[in-house]
């Protein structure tokens, strides 16, 4: 919600400015220096943001698919874009929520995506496997474990941020 | 992978692992208003559509610029000059070649263009961010990546 208002604010305020300036050639000239200037201040956090993606009661051992939707905002626009999480609980009662992005040349991986191999990821590219915890099994394409995202249990509730890498972990 | 800057730069060191170009084919209209309306749905659909496909394949595809030509025109001088983008591409040595479309009129053309013509079955209008039109999509892409797995 509070992101809508930054958005809007955020919108208004360089038309202010290149009303002020005016003239599109100027403006064309000058935003990139407002956005350096002005950026760090008035983007909203989005990519450090956590969201509510499903409630921890659903959960169970086995990995399940959850998708949900963020805004993304790069340099030039913002849009809707769909995000996937492979999300169980472990052993010890944590959860473990993993990007489905192959860590070879980013195809999608599903849980048991192939008959012959139960209890992995697989993905159907070039037949990157990793186990249930999104380590890759050694010898294949992949050269990384399976990103792992940012998450929060708020009030019973998952909330998934940003994968993180564990490129050389 | 697809024609940006970044996947361009990794395609290049990893060809031999993308061996799948997609096409989309795409009409277009410049006038008629009711055809207008009809033919920018079904491309927006065509466009979402590759797109989602590119994300569960990013590895091993390479979705190509949309090619898009005159609904009006001549099929066959347009097979010749799509033709002449097939023949452009072989020369990063693909494997498969597919063309997504929602015309149907591109399927007897087939056999002259070196490649499979997969043929969409379109949704007439609606909403692009509507429930229904995602859940259409979203089916429609299962099938299509089934489809695109049983040629690997
Ligand atoms: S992209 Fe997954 S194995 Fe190559």
């Amino acid at each position: 919600m509070s992101e809508k208002k930054q958005q809007v604010s955020r919108r208004q305020f360089l038309n202010y400015t290149l009303t002020g300036v005016g003239g599109f050639m100027a403006a064309g000239m000058l935003t990139p220096m407002i956005r350096m200037a002005v950026d760090p201040v008035l983007q909203p956090k989005k990519s450090g943001d956590l969201v509510a993606v499903v409630e921890v009661d659903k959960l169970t051992t086995e990995p399940q698919r959850f998708d949900w939707e963020i805004d993304q905002v790069d340099a030039w626009y913002e849009s809707k874009v769909t995000k996937t999480a492979w999300v169980f609980i472990q052993e010890d009662d944590s959860i473990l929520a993993l990007s489905p992005i192959c860590t070879h040349l980013g195809c999608t991986v599903s849980w048991e995506g192939n008959e012959e191999y139960p209890n992995q990821y697989y993905c159907p590219c070039h037949g990157g496997r990793y186990y249930k915890n999104g380590v890759n099994v050694p010898g294949l394409p992949p050269p990384a474990p399976l990103a792992v995202y940012d998450q929060d249990v708020k009030d019973g509730t998952l909330y998934l941020g940003k994968a993180i890498s564990r490129k050389g972990a | 992978m697809q024609w940006s800057k970044k996947d361009m730069e990794q395609y290049i060191g990893a060809k031999e692992y993308v061996d799948t170009v997609l096409i989309p084919l795409m009409p277009v209209v410049l006038a008629g208003n009711e055809e207008l309306v009809k033919q920018a749905f079904q491309g927006e659909l065509l466009n979402r559509f590759s797109q989602e496909v590119e994300v569960q394949f990013k590895g091993r595809i390479y979705l190509s610029p949309i090619y898009t030509y005159l609904a009006s025109a001549n099929k066959i001088s347009e097979a010749e000059r799509l033709k002449t983008w097939v023949d452009g591409i072989k020369e990063n040595e693909p494997k498969h070649i597919f063309f997504f479309t929602f015309d149907p009129q591109w399927k007897k053309h087939e056999k002259n263009l070196d490649g499979t013509i997969i043929w969409i079955p379109a949704i007439q209008t609606g909403d692009i961010h509507s429930q229904e039109t995602k859940d259409l999509l979203k089916q429609q892409t299962s099938q299509l990546t089934e489809l695109i797995l049983s040629y690997w």
